[in-house]
């Protein structure tokens, strides 16, 4: 094996420049790519389909950055709820009680399974039509405590809220299901070993490592959360694709309006996406 | 008092899942400060004996004992009741348990692994559990690995810090689950260093084994099993001279084959490297 290769030829090349491969091709189709994209903006600009003064004088309306807020909060609370509904249920999917177990895959099931546009058209009508007063009464006392039309409390925004968050919860449990699988056996059995009760297990050992594996997939459902919050229109909560709609219906700026409303999304968007990769550096390496 | 009883006493111990028998009627006493190899061939039951004794497995008959104490239940006159959760916890403490692939918490580093039985467990102050954590860093020889976390670590360096780990809990009894089994060639030997000088400290030990350094040079007392029963049981040096069962000849003439075929190579090798 010593006796491989001439040593002459080594030492002079490695006194020579290197050369990187030339991709010709890739270069040549880019261009072309290139030339179609700026084709279509041009002929864009040209047409007239957009006028960037009414965007610039829609961006900050008052009532648009409020749309834009309350789909913030919408969407962050639905976030939150979501969250705890789906780590309920997956504890319960995962708790081998077959009660606990089949109400979760149940649950899952029937939230997962139907759309959220209906969910939320539901809990605004629906739930009222069934329940026409809400009534909040302790046993032993002659008259209820509590009495009042469902309409009153069933507002656009708590409708909104209960249908993204238990939509969404159903989505979360089999996020979360999957991260506490994710870690092996051994992790538990490590902990176990200590002394650990199972409750310290899943705190200590099992929960900061799914956590770890499930942020890129909640960042995903945060963003699809904030997008969704656009369903709220249909029940009358003023978000921003409310807003855009009653501003357009007006004036017939359809186009340049509903541009505003996008670029506002993908501000939320970006957002969700800065605190999805801040989460994702804050954990050690696995 | 406890000081007479074995520190693991095993009555008759048995498990099976359904059909499937990992092992039958199992009875030895491991008296304290004793360090017990478990040899055998794969599938004899090794591993399943040593995950009874903390019981990350249910037993299936029998009982186990830990310097007297019955692990898993409380015995009435008319039967055996299965202890809850925080009582078999309780009972694991006095346990120690490293394991094959060293499991070591991967969100942890080495110094927050050794940490965690003593904070989490003994609720121990941080400033306290992190001064006997350094210590037992520092007796396995990685002072200056305690930052790392263990995907930076070697295999061998991973076992140490897992040593270190079960140690930090102090415990009465120390089960080594294969814990050269897992490790390149060249890594096995820091390990049984450590092992070896747990064993001169008088740590009671059992080690389910195919390391036959650690049985012959470590340990006190070999148990030899094989189709899910003891069939040896004997000093290490009687055990290697003369076995007294055919399976264990055949076993031990399995392995002097394998190892002798090894050591004529390593000359050439190192010709052809240089």
């Amino acid at each position: 094996m010593s006796v491989a290769g001439p040593a002459a030829p080594v030492l002079a090349a490695a006194a020579l420049p290197i050369v990187a491969q030339r991709r010709w091709g890739g270069w040549v189709v880019g261009g072309i790519v290139v030339a179609f994209v700026a084709a279509i903006v041009w002929g864009g600009i040209r047409s007239r389909i957009l006028d960037l003064t009414i965007i610039g004088e829609y961006l900050f309306h008052p009532a648009i950055v409020a749309g834009a807020l309350n789909a913030l909060i919408l969407g962050t609370l639905a976030l939150g709820i979501s969250s705890v509904i789906g780590l309920i249920s997956a504890l319960m999917r995962l708790s081998g009680n077959p009660i606990l177990s089949g109400l979760s895959a149940v649950y899952v099931y029937l939230f997962r399974g139907t759309p959220m546009l209906i969910q939320l058209v539901f809990w605004f009508n629906a739930v009222p039509t069934m329940f026409p007063t809400i009534t909040i009464s302790l046993p032993f006392l002659p008259g209820p405590l509590f009495e009042t039309p469902t309409t009153v409390v069933v507002t656009p925004f708590l409708a909104a809220l209960a249908g993204l968050s238990l939509a969404e919860g159903a989505y979360m449990s089999e996020i979360m299901r999957a991260g506490i699988m994710a870690i092996d056996n051994g992790q538990r059995s490590a902990a176990t070993a200590l002394g650990m009760t199972q409750r310290q297990v899943f705190t200590h050992v099992v929960a900061p490592q799914a956590g770890r594996i499930i942020v890129p997939a909640c960042g995903n459902q945060y963003i699809m959360l904030l997008k969704s919050t656009s369903l709220a229109s249909t029940i009358g909560y003023p978000e921003m694709l409310r807003v855009v709609t009653d501003i357009y219906s007006s004036n017939f700026r359809v186009v340049e309006l509903l541009t505003v409303a996008a670029i506002w999304y993908l501000a939320l968007t970006a957002l969700a996406t800065v605190i999805q990769t801040g989460l994702e550096k804050r954990f050690p390496p696995r | 008092m406890t000081d007479n009883l074995p520190a693991v006493s095993l009555h008759g111990v048995g498990k099976s899942w359904g059909p499937v028998v990992a092992f039958e009627n199992v009875s030895f006493d491991v008296p304290r400060g004793q360090v017990v190899a478990l040899l055998g061939p794969s599938g004899a039951g090794k591993s399943t004996l040593l995950r009874c004794i903390n019981r990350l497995e249910g037993i299936s008959a029998g009982r186990v004992y830990a310097y007297g104490e019955l692990i898993g239940y409380r015995e009435t006159e008319t039967a055996l009741h299965e202890l809850a959760d925080a009582q078999v916890s309780l009972q694991r403490r006095q346990i120690g348990m490293v394991f094959q692939h060293f499991n070591l918490f991967r969100h942890m580093t080495a110094l927050e692994n050794v940490m965690s039985g003593p904070r989490i467990v003994l609720g121990l102050p941080k400033a306290e559990a992190r001064i006997r954590a350094e210590a037992l860093l520092a007796k396995v020889g990685l002072t200056a690995r305690k930052d790392a976390y263990p995907a930076q670590l070697s295999g061998g360096q991973q076992q140490r810090v897992a040593i270190a780990r079960a140690l930090a809990m102090e415990p009465r009894v120390l089960l080594l689950d294969e814990p050269t089994s897992a490790l390149d060639p060249e890594l096995v030997q820091e390990v049984v260093a450590t092992i070896r000088a747990l064993a001169e400290d008088g740590q009671t030990m059992m080690i389910a084994t195919h390391d036959m350094a650690i049985a012959r040079d470590v340990a006190d007392r070999v148990i030899f099993m094989e189709g899910g029963a003891v069939v040896e049981d004997s000093a290490p040096a009687a055990f290697f001279t003369s076995p007294r069962s055919d399976r264990a000849r055949q076993f031990l003439a399995r392995l002097l084959k394998d190892g002798q075929a090894a050591p004529p190579q390593s000359p050439a090798q190192q010709d052809a490297r240089s």
